[in-house]
């Protein structure tokens, strides 16, 4: 195996068993994945033998592609289309709850009362499943989009809130000072020094959240929706189509990968000690 | 670089006290201190006496309840780019190469001009990490981070250096090398610098006057001038009359 010199000063960063073992957990990860659509290929096709119980790999695939240009239901829209929709759905309710998450979380770190007085509700709200909610939230706002986005952002405010106020929280007072007596301002100390120490780990729980929207589209989607990926699971189901449901389900993990890639992008972008 | 002479700073009968648990510690009791301009001094005591306090007051991160800290002859309230702070942890911003973090003091004081490039590489030229300047602090050895804050702390021209251990957490080998750079930098620029630190023999090396410190309440009860030649090198540490000096302050530590 070759090693790839580095011109870097710490022996921690890039050494030879970093670079091979990272590769390995690559590896191992790619077949694990091959293995297991084997493993679903074989039980799909030899043992269970039943396309509405069981679908295999190769027929969910072609059930997939056939979608994605063909509308689903007929008077519906295509796969793509539906993605579109829950896209939408996910990053306005993951933008907005991400706006307030961090707002709350920076008066936490702040201020130690307003932390006293917002504590006991992110404990309480944060185990709750995100179903709970739909009923009421169907009787406050109706069946339109709000409730749907709403109900997104409240699965991501708590994460962001404590996500930011912990970053906050631990930027060292050595550092502030340091800024201060370098001749920072109080104010470009704050912007410049505290915040943007914070921002890896307020990313951190960008990507949490993100994971979570994803997790509760299904729930959001059953709010008389007549669009979205949550929606054509729901609907497949009731049509016994298991294919078109993997589709769905295959559908949210990539586009649930994207995202998370390109806020990791992100973090690498603004964290240097996480570049390789 | 032509700089000018460090600053007189005078310390006022400064007194605090914290309140931790509803326990009173009375961490500086009418502490008077006179530091000459480009004097060099070691602030010298065991952990807990209140001499890093002292240093955090002279420097405006802490408020006194009573007393004040003048900079030739001006009152200081607040932090201010006229006195640096380096402590015991190098502290660089890890999101900063090098030469960001050196250039940080002029951006955030809105002072940057097209020439400052230029002055923060000769700065890095200075503390021997010419090549290093688009390096990020993770890549740096625990040394080189060192180096890399003195550059960025001399950057706005302090005129008083405040040292919190600067050297403690670092090995032998890098402590006695940072020690030599330390003293060559302070020959050529002559800055004030209040230096604090628990080793005997770093206070008896660096400085030109030691106060020696007792704790709760934290005050100087001996200061002692050290009479030795300069500069400074290691065939010192080994004279009769640094180890006679050396054990004089010990002694002088361990009756405060």
């Amino acid at each position: 195996m070759t090693t790839v010199p580095t011109s870097q000063a710490s022996p921690s960063a890039g050494t030879r068993d970093g670079l091979s073992s990272s590769v390995r957990h690559w590896l191992i990860s790619i077949a694990s994945i091959g293995l297991s659509l084997i493993v679903w290929h074989v039980v799909a096709t030899s043992i269970v033998r039943d396309p509405v119980l069981l679908p295999g790999p190769l027929a969910t695939v072609g059930v997939l592609i056939r979608y994605l240009h063909t509308p689903y239901p007929a008077d519906g829209d295509t796969l793509i289309g539906h993605a579109l929709v829950s896209m939408a759905r996910v990053l306005a309710g993951f933008a907005a709850g991400s706006v307030i998450g961090i707002a709350i979380g920076a008066l936490m770190a702040g201020i130690r009362g307003f932390r006293a007085m917002v504590d006991p509700f992110i404990e309480i709200t944060r185990p709750l499943p995100p179903l709970a909610f739909v009923p009421v939230l169907i009787v406050w706002f109706g069946i339109g989009e709000a409730p749907k986005i709403i109900l997104i952002a409240a699965g991501v405010v708590p994460v962001m809130a404590i996500s930011t106020a912990a970053g906050l929280d631990g930027v060292s007072k050595d550092m502030l000072n340091c800024a201060r007596c370098l001749g920072a301002s109080e104010a470009y100390a704050m912007l410049h020094v505290r915040i943007r120490a914070a921002m890896p780990q307020i990313i951190t729980g960008m990507r949490l959240s993100v994971g979570l929207s994803w997790t509760s589209i299904v729930a959001v989607e059953m709010i008389a929706a007549t669009a979205g990926l949550g929606f054509v699971i729901l609907q497949a189901g009731q049509f016994l189509n298991t294919s078109l449901i993997f589709s769905g389900i295959l559908i949210i993990a990539a586009l649930g990968l994207a995202i998370d890639a390109a806020l990791r992008r992100l973090q690498r972008h603004l964290d240097p000690t996480m570049r390789p | 670089m032509k700089q000018e002479t460090g600053a007189r700073v005078e310390i006022r009968s400064i007194s605090k006290v914290f309140r931790r648990a509803k326990q009173l510690t009375q961490a500086l009791s009418s502490v008077d201190l006179s530091v000459g301009p480009g004097e060099f001094i070691c602030l010298l005591g065991p952990s807990g006496c209140g001499k890093s306090t002292l240093l955090h007051i002279v420097a405006g991160f802490i408020v006194p309840d009573a007393g004040e800290v003048r900079v030739d002859g001006v009152a200081k309230a607040g932090p201010g780019a006229d006195r640096c702070m380096l402590f015991q942890s190098p502290t660089l911003f890890p999101w900063l190469t090098a030469l960001d973090n050196v250039l940080f003091g002029l951006r955030a004081q809105g002072t940057i001009t097209s020439d400052s490039r230029r002055q923060a590489e000769e700065l890095l030229e200075l503390v021997g990490l010419g090549t290093f300047g688009n390096h990020y602090p993770h890549q740096l050895s625990g040394g080189m981070r060192h180096r890399a804050a003195f550059a960025r702390a001399l950057i706005n021209r302090p005129r008083v250096l405040l040292m919190d251990e600067p050297f403690a957490a670092l090995d032998a080998i890098t402590r006695e090398s940072m020690q030599n750079f330390l003293l060559e930098l302070w020959e050529r620029e002559r800055t004030t610098i209040l230096f604090v630190t628990h080793d005997v023999e770093e206070a008896a090396l660096l400085s030109d006057r030691v106060c020696v410190m007792s704790g709760r309440p934290g005050r100087i009860v001996a200061t002692e001038e050290i009479a030795l030649g300069r500069p400074r090198d290691e065939v010192l540490r080994d004279t009769t009359e640094f180890v006679a000096l050396r054990r004089k302050l010990r002694e002088r530590l361990a009756a405060a």
